[in-house]
């Protein structure tokens, strides 16, 4: 999952400077709990097949509910699904529904999951998450338009029961099937209204809320949608997310009590906001599956596709500097795409260079860079592409002097989040800083990003066969250690040869009001409303009644 | 003995008599020369460089670890980027304003003094062009040919002329019926050298009190251009991103904004004391 915490040039600023100095909280229908929510950007798109930023599951995950979902601590339980079943060779998922309704009182049944995976996959919808559901058999070639979408494998024996049929093992598919692609889209919603199903007017989910009012660069407004299946558990009837360009601005209206909850925070701050008189009951860290990195593109510049100019561009960067210095906010050195602590994974993938003290790596970079051709006279040179948020706008001018440091001259072009994204899927930039999120808990999520089939989401082109024969056996492996060898040895051999240079992996940083109950810090960094309630408030009874 | 009592006084001596007695704009022009000053030789006097990131100097206080005015979040020596940020500032403000003064005395003069239709036409486009929101026609520039330095000197004149324009087209017009005007013509003058030799010069006295009037407006521009990132890029520095940036941090490091808003505010006021010195100075009338 991209992450876009984006500072806005122009517009985002002018309409923030507008709405930080506005006083207090939004109004609220008497006798209702209302939850102010610091999203910190407003949704590209509300489309599930079509989203892909962390900040719009978010709200879709409030608005939806897939076959399965997660839970306060985002581990996966049952959603729509009450129970599923898995075929011995690991191919065959058989997932039995509730009876459900659509917020409009529809009845959802089985047929809806399959036009809804059919749909994610059509080549018409152009779904940047198609890839997500290669894992289904005929997924790739259906995508691409070399198979009809009836061949994908999904089906509805009854009218209860969904079936998908996959292409190869996937211990993590449950995790897909919580996922914003497999959110149940309204087909008799969508079809009569086309694209203008996600407005409001016409708007129809099937999770805990539904919308009614949006506005780009005001508010999503979400209330309470008494059709979902356990209504009687959801606690807040009222959700306003507001897109909180700047983090510094909103820690100032969470301060004020005008939010309840802020999903980002500039990493240097934290420390600050923990002093005793500052607000040290707000922040919530917790270790986050993510990693930031360096993508490069060789088709922009040459000079890239040089193993050994990669390479010391990776060992320049200070990571401990970046990390312990400049940011504070827990988050670790990264040597590698796929974080610590990812389940099915043995780790240990990193370059050689990892262990090296830092004069030793900027020597070799130094070395490595003139046995390519460049130095003193003749100095590499390019733009990095960077995300123009909180925490890159601290980090980049010290890659950059890192960079120099080594006789590379890198210029800084800042884009608004979702533009920069843009750019790097159209390969509209040199060097790009790119990141990622964990959509599942395995390293599948990281690694499928050098895949040479990926398409938009692989960066820097990254093709190398005996990476993709890798990524392949570990497919079609079903005993877990074997499986993780084979992505650990996958990985390191995209480390070494620096397709992207990991800087750093993240930590999720909420400010949370201490009103708020039932929010859980966890490693997914999923807080759906529907577990949250206020103090003095009757919490959520039950969360999943059989 | 009455010879040098009546050695001529000009009216330009007149107004420098005048000026020298303005106490205010007195003291404006030697903060202000001495702040041009720092800004050309400044940097190469300290001993930091603006943009050496000091690993162990992450957001040093005044006085600590040699940094005399402390460091930022990333260590860097903020005396050396006030220095640089306050000769950024100065430079995007002259340059941008001699470009408005260009475009905006060249136009005025033309309009006004040929008047009719072309005035019309001329002084309609200026309208047009007013109306358009200048922070959007800036951020349009930058977006169609990409950020550059440069660009941003010219995007700015180019929005300023036109205030330029409309006061240099009423004292054109204002001018052109006085006699002298009138003897210029009847002596067989072409409209451009009536132009350049004397409604130009003329105009002088209300151009000279605007441009010392537009150069703060100008850094005032810069520094929001910047503020939205759309100004200096990193690690080179201007007066309006250091006042951003400190903002940010305030709390945590409250020298990165009291230092830089300091010499913008003195660089300000020195730019309009002078411009109300010269004012008074010029135009007596106004008094």
């Amino acid at each position: 999952m991209r992450k876009a915490l984006l500072t806005a040039v122009a517009f985002g600023v002018l309409g923030l400077a507008g709405c930080d100095e506005g006083g207090g909280r939004a109004p609220c229908p008497a006798g209702k709990l209302c939850f102010e929510y610091g999203n910190s950007v407003d949704p590209q798109s509300i489309d599930p097949p079509l989203s892909s930023l962390v900040q719009e599951d978010h709200i879709l995950g409030d608005l939806f509910t897939g076959l399965t979902q997660y839970d306060a601590k985002s581990i996966p339980v049952a959603g729509l699904a009450t129970r599923w079943e898995t075929s011995p060779d690991g191919l065959t998922w058989t997932f039995h529904l509730r009876h459900s309704k659509w917020s409009d009182g529809k009845d959802l049944t089985a047929e809806d999951f399959v036009y809804t995976a059919r749909r994610a996959m059509d080549p018409k919808t152009a779904s940047e998450y198609a890839n997500l559901l290669y894992v289904l058999k005929n997924g790739e070639a259906v995508n691409n338009g070399k198979a009809p979408l009836t061949a994908l494998g999904v089906e509805a024996p009854d009218p209860y029961t969904v079936r998908f049929q996959l292409a190869h093992p996937a211990p993590y598919f449950l995790y897909i099937t919580t996922h914003q692609i497999l959110y149940p889209t309204p087909e008799h919603v969508v079809e009569k209204w086309g694209n203008r199903w996600t407005e409001p007017q016409h708007w129809v989910s099937n999770g805990p809320y539904k919308m009614t009012y949006f506005k780009l660069g005001d508010r999503l407004q979400a209330v309470k949608n008494p059709y979902f299946y356990d209504a009687a558990s959801v606690c807040i009837d009222q959700i306003n997310y507001y897109p909180t360009t700047d983090s510094i601005s909103a820690e100032r209206r969470v301060k004020r009590g005008e939010l309840d909850f802020n999903d980002d925070i500039q990493s240097n701050r934290i420390a600050f906001l923990r002093r005793p008189n500052q607000m040290p009951a707000h922040v919530r860290t917790n270790t986050w599956l993510g990693t930031t990195y360096l993508a490069f593109n060789g088709k922009r510049v040459p000079a890239l596709r040089d193993v050994r100019v990669r390479q010391a561009l990776a060992m320049a960067i200070d990571r401990d500097f970046i990390t312990q210095k400049l940011m504070r906010g827990g988050q670790a050195d990264a040597w590698t795409m796929v974080p610590p602590g990812t389940a099915n994974y043995p780790g240990g993938a990193a370059p050689h260079w990892a262990t090296w003290p830092l004069a030793r790596r900027q020597a070799e970079a130094r070395r490595l860079l003139a046995a390519a051709g460049y130095g003193p006279g003749h100095p590499l040179k390019f733009a990095i592409t960077m995300r123009n948020s909180n925490d890159p706008l601290l980090i980049y001018p010290a890659i950059q002097a890192d960079l120099k440091d080594v006789g590379v001259q890198a210029t800084l072009e800042p884009e608004e989040g979702q533009i920069a994204y843009a750019d790097y899927r159209a390969r509209n930039f040199e060097v790009a800083d790119a990141a990622w999120i964990a959509d599942y808990n395995d390293p599948m999520t990281f690694l499928t990003l050098l895949r040479s089939t990926t398409g938009q989401q692989n960066y820097s082109d990254y093709a190398n066969p005996a990476y993709d024969a890798l990524l392949g056996k570990a497919d079609r492996e079903t005993d877990i250690a074997k499986r993780g060898e084979y992505l650990r040895q996958a990985e390191h051999i995209a480390m070494e040869d620096a397709t992207v240079a990991p800087i750093y992996h993240y930590v999720s940083k909420n400010l949370v009001s201490p009103r708020l109950t039932g929010w859980v810090p966890n490693i997914a960094d999923w807080h759906r409303t529907r577990y949250v309630c206020m103090a003095g408030h009757k919490a959520p009874a039950d969360i999943n009644p059989p | 003995m009455q010879s040098a009592a009546l050695k001529g006084r000009s009216l330009w001596d007149d107004a420098r008599r005048r000026l020298l007695h303005n106490k205010a704009a007195v003291a404006s022009m030697a903060v202000l020369a001495v702040l041009v000053l720092l800004a050309v030789f400044g940097p190469a006097l300290v001993p930091y460089r603006f943009d050496a990131i000091n690993k162990n100097d992450v957001w040093a206080e005044p006085l600590q670890a040699g940094h005399l005015l402390g460091a930022d979040s990333l260590g860097r020596d903020l005396l050396a980027r006030l220095l640089m940020g306050l000769r950024v500032s100065l430079a995007v403000g002259v340059v941008a304003t001699f470009v408005s003064l260009v475009i905006g005395v060249l136009w005025g003069s033309v309009a006004g003094y040929l008047g009719g239709r072309v005035d019309e036409v001329m002084m309609r486009i200026v309208d047009v062009l007013y109306s358009l929101p200048f922070i959007f026609f800036v951020i349009l520039l930058m977006v169609t040919f990409g950020r550059n330095f440069i660009l941003m000197f010219v995007a700015i004149g180019a929005v300023e002329w036109l205030t330029m324009a409309r006061i240099v087209r009423g004292q054109t017009l204002s001018l052109k019926q006085r006699e002298f005007i009138e003897a210029a013509r009847a002596a067989g003058l072409q409209p451009r050298a009536i132009l350049l030799r004397h409604i130009v010069p003329n105009l002088l006295g209300p151009v000279v009190v605007y441009v010392t009037l537009t150069i703060p407006g100008v850094i005032l521009a810069e520094s929001f251009l910047s503020f939205l990132g759309l100004g200096v890029q990193e690690p080179m520095t201007s007066l309006g991103s250091l006042i951003s940036k400190g903002a940010q941090d305030m709390e945590l490091a409250p020298w990165l904004l009291v230092f830089p808003s300091l010499v913008m505010v003195v660089t300000l006021m020195a730019f309009n004391f002078i411009g109300d010195g010269l004012r008074d100075a010029i135009d007596p009338k106004d008094r």
